[in-house]
């Protein structure tokens, strides 16, 4: 028989049931991961079969694409360096509960904020492109600020104003990219940052540069505030419930602020990647076709990162892959690129389905709550 | 692991059978610019091109389209280290930068850019005499807008980029010379006023009908579009102006550039600006093939062909190809070519005859469309050619 006292051997069975239960979720996550993952190749395998292309070679093509040597991986990895970014934006404002998808516009102004640093402000290079990744920061900060503070004093729902500002950064772009930064000798982009604030390729060959390092950083950054900090903590909470939040004696407005600056912040970064961390062209283009659509695909990769700062590095790989491989699906399958998206559509679908469900839900009860609050509040006062 | 090394080893031996099938009958390789395929536009021509190579010189072709501009580069790489392209022809002036570093990274490689240049032994770069068609159909513009009462024509483009501004230059020519010929056969002093915008985008149909219909609010009676993508909006802009009107033929007309567009809003085109993208890229193989490719700026002009005013065959030619790109169902050519040719007849016959004309001389160099390729000596050729 065992020695020790019952206490004892009961508390650590209860950690042993506990430590069985989190690895059958860790498992149920995975395993959702998979079955997503078939579920969305079989469909696109369908779609191209239907269309009377090769699905298996187009699926080779799209391994090869993306991990088939070193160029492949590290233009994968290329590729994910924005998105692990803008998935930050998405996902860390979820998890405070707020619907932003303002990466967009934030991350299309700190690209214009590393141009004008980048290709004005002349220093040794660390120095260079250390002023300007803060400068695009700052950019992306400011652009997030005037949706928190709408939200946080007006009520404004931040989907409205974000996607509002999405389009005045966009149209401001235009505006800079041909009226004040542009280049003289070529209309069709803006002026290229200085030698020194550029960063090089890693692997000659290959697009990847010391960008992707920042991204993960700031990534990392993010996981530690988000889990091992009292900000985060107070984030998180609310998110989960806000009313707790209050009665806790936090503040919602500091909350909504951090939270949109710090998006911001990952939003800027984001921009100034794809300016001075991506060969050959170190400028934003005129129809801003270096950034487009990043802020939106960051949304999801989020959703497929589980809006985890660590699930987002994975994701944004996997969709950075996505990219990469679809080159190869073009070269080696003919699969013309409107089908290629297609294909990356139902598997981006397939894999985000379960969190949009789950979000869904969330902000779903939390308004259902807040009328019933409101109502009983409401019959309260007629009451009386 | 080992399963690993046996599938790359097999695949290896896969590719290495392809490419030497390849080179033996020939291989192009064509990248699209952004707007990419179907835009029944610029890329749709190049790659009329190529299937052309394909028919008719038996070679291999291989399309890839570019997601965004931060492709260009890995693209153009994954098909150089293929090592299984005679030649790899890069469509448009955005791939410049990328095939810049790709030739010198891949010095065996040929290059064919399409409508930029590259300083590179290896890259023979293509571009066409834009000023010169333009200036024809400024001619049929201005006369049109004349013989209808009108004084002002439009001109929708894209980014203003170099090229751009050589279209536009060419077309404010060809209108000023038309209007001068025209007070010359009737002893009168008209002016004819062009309106233009950039519109910063080469894919965004709503700014340029957006654009188009400021012209047309300002008394435009044809519209020229040089915007790619943006130009549907153009046409779409016109049609539905004349449409109000309770028209089923112009004017007001819209331009078409790049391909034989006439046939997109049929009854409301009045002619296209062809340019013979098609022309380049099969030039760009069959130089790979026999031997006589040259790294180098080659112009093909409206004497070489390079350029041209639509024509009705022209236009069915092209016709068929949206049918293949599934754009065009063939039942609808015959109510399409009906439309072509009402709006040709509708056109009055001395903006022809101008068109022709004009198109003569400069073939026998007697008339010189000037050439703008950067933005102060646009602006010197605007004010000098709007000065009456």
């Amino acid at each position: 028989m065992d020695p020790r006292p019952v206490e004892q051997r009961e508390l650590e069975a209860l950690s042993r049931r506990e430590r069985q239960r989190q690895l059958r979720g860790t498992f149920a996550g995975l395993a959702e991961i998979v079955v997503a993952l078939v579920i969305g190749l079989f469909v696109g395998a369908l779609v191209m079969d239907g269309a009377g292309y090769d699905w298996k070679l187009a699926y080779e093509g799209l391994l090869i694409g993306a991990f088939g040597d070193q160029w492949a991986i590290a233009d994968t990895l290329a590729s994910a360096t924005p998105l692990i970014l803008t998935g930050l934006v998405f996902g860390l404002s979820a998890r405070a509960g707020y619907f932003n998808i303002g990466a967009q516009g934030q991350m299309i102004v700190g690209a214009l904020a590393a141009v004008a640093v980048g290709a004005h402000v002349s220093a040794p290079p660390v120095m260079a492109v250390t002023l300007t990744f803060l400068a695009a920061a700052l950019a992306g900060a400011l652009w997030a600020l005037p949706a928190a503070l709408l939200k946080a004093t007006r009520g404004v729902h931040e989907v409205i104003s974000t996607i509002m500002f999405n389009w005045i950064a966009h149209y401001t772009a235009l505006y800079m990219v041909f009226n004040v930064l542009n280049d003289p000798r070529s209309a069709e982009r803006t002026v290229r940052v200085l030698p020194e604030a550029r960063l090089g390729a890693i692997i000659p060959g290959a697009d990847m540069t010391a960008a992707i390092f920042v991204a993960v950083g700031v990534a990392l950054f993010m996981y530690w505030l988000l889990w091992h900090s009292p900000w985060g903590y107070e984030m998180r909470i609310a998110g989960l419930n806000p009313s707790a939040l209050r009665y806790a004696g936090a503040s919602p407005l500091w909350s909504v602020n951090l939270t949109f600056i710090l998006a911001g912040i990952a939003a800027g970064i984001a921009g100034a990647t794809q300016i001075i961390g991506r060969p050959p062209t170190y400028a934003l283009y005129g129809d801003l076709s270096n950034v487009r659509n990043l802020g939106f695909d960051g949304i999801a990769v989020a959703l497929i990162g589980r809006n985890h700062p660590l699930g987002i590095i994975l994701a944004a790989i996997f969709i950075g892959a996505m990219g990469a491989g679809s080159r190869m699906m073009q070269i080696m399958a003919g699969v013309p690129l409107d089908m290629v998206r297609i294909v990356h559509g139902t598997v981006i679908i397939a894999l985000a389905a379960p969190e949009v469900w789950s979000l869904l839900g969330k902000f779903l009860s939390r308004g259902r709550a807040r009328r019933e609050a409101a109502s009983t509040a409401h019959s309260k006062t007629v009451q009386r | 692991m080992r399963k690993a090394s046996i599938l790359l080893a097999a695949l290896l031996v896969s590719l290495l059978a392809v490419s030497v099938g390849a080179l033996a009958q020939g291989s192009l390789a064509i990248v699209y610019d952004v707007g990419g395929r179907g835009d029944l536009s610029f890329n749709d021509m190049a790659a009329l091109g190529g299937e052309r190579a394909v028919r008719e010189l038996g070679v291999r072709l291989t399309e890839v389209e570019s997601a965004s501009t931060a492709d260009f580069l890995p693209n153009l790489r994954a098909l150089a280290r293929s090592r299984q392209h005679d030649v790899i022809v890069g469509v448009g002036f955005l791939i410049q930068d990328a095939m810049a570093q790709v030739a010198e990274e891949f010095p065996n490689q040929k290059f064919a850019l399409i409508d930029g240049f590259v300083d590179a032994p290896n890259v023979m770069s293509i571009s066409f005499a834009d000023h010169e068609g333009s200036a024809l159909v400024g001619a049929l513009a201005a006369i049109t807008a004349l013989e209808n009462g009108g004084d002002t024509v439009g001109i929708v483009l894209g980014i203003e980029i170099p090229i751009l501004l050589r279209f536009e230059v060419g077309y404010r020519a060809g209108v000023r010379w038309a209007v001068d010929r025209y007070n010359e056969i009737h002893g009168t002093n008209k002016q004819v006023r062009v309106l233009y915008t950039y519109t910063g985008a080469f894919d965004d149909p709503a700014r340029g009908k957006t654009a188009a219909e400021a012209m047309l609010g300002q008394g435009a009676t044809v519209v020229y579009q040089v915007a790619g993508g943006t130009g549907l909006g153009v046409f779409e802009a016109v049609e539905s102006a004349a449409r109000g009107q309770g028209k089923v033929v112009g004017p007001p007309f819209a331009i078409g550039v790049d391909s034989a567009q006439d046939y997109i809003s049929p009854g409301f085109i009045a002619v296209s600006m062809v340019k013979r993208v098609d022309n380049g890229v099969f030039e760009a193989i069959k130089r790979a093939l026999d031997g006589t490719f040259q790294g180098g700026a080659v112009t093909l002009k409206l004497a070489e062909g390079g350029v041209a005013a639509s024509s009705v065959e022209m236009v069915e030619l092209f016709f068929d190809e949206a049918v293949a790109a599934g754009a065009k169902t063939p039942e609808e050519k015959a109510v399409a070519m009906a439309g072509v040719r009402a709006a040709r007849e509708a056109v009055p016959q001395l903006a022809w005859d101008l068109l022709n004309e004009l198109d003569s001389l400069i073939r026998s160099g007697e008339y010189v469309v000037p050439e703008a390729l950067d933005r102060d000596t646009a602006e010197y050729w605007r004010s000098v050619l709007s000065t009456y």
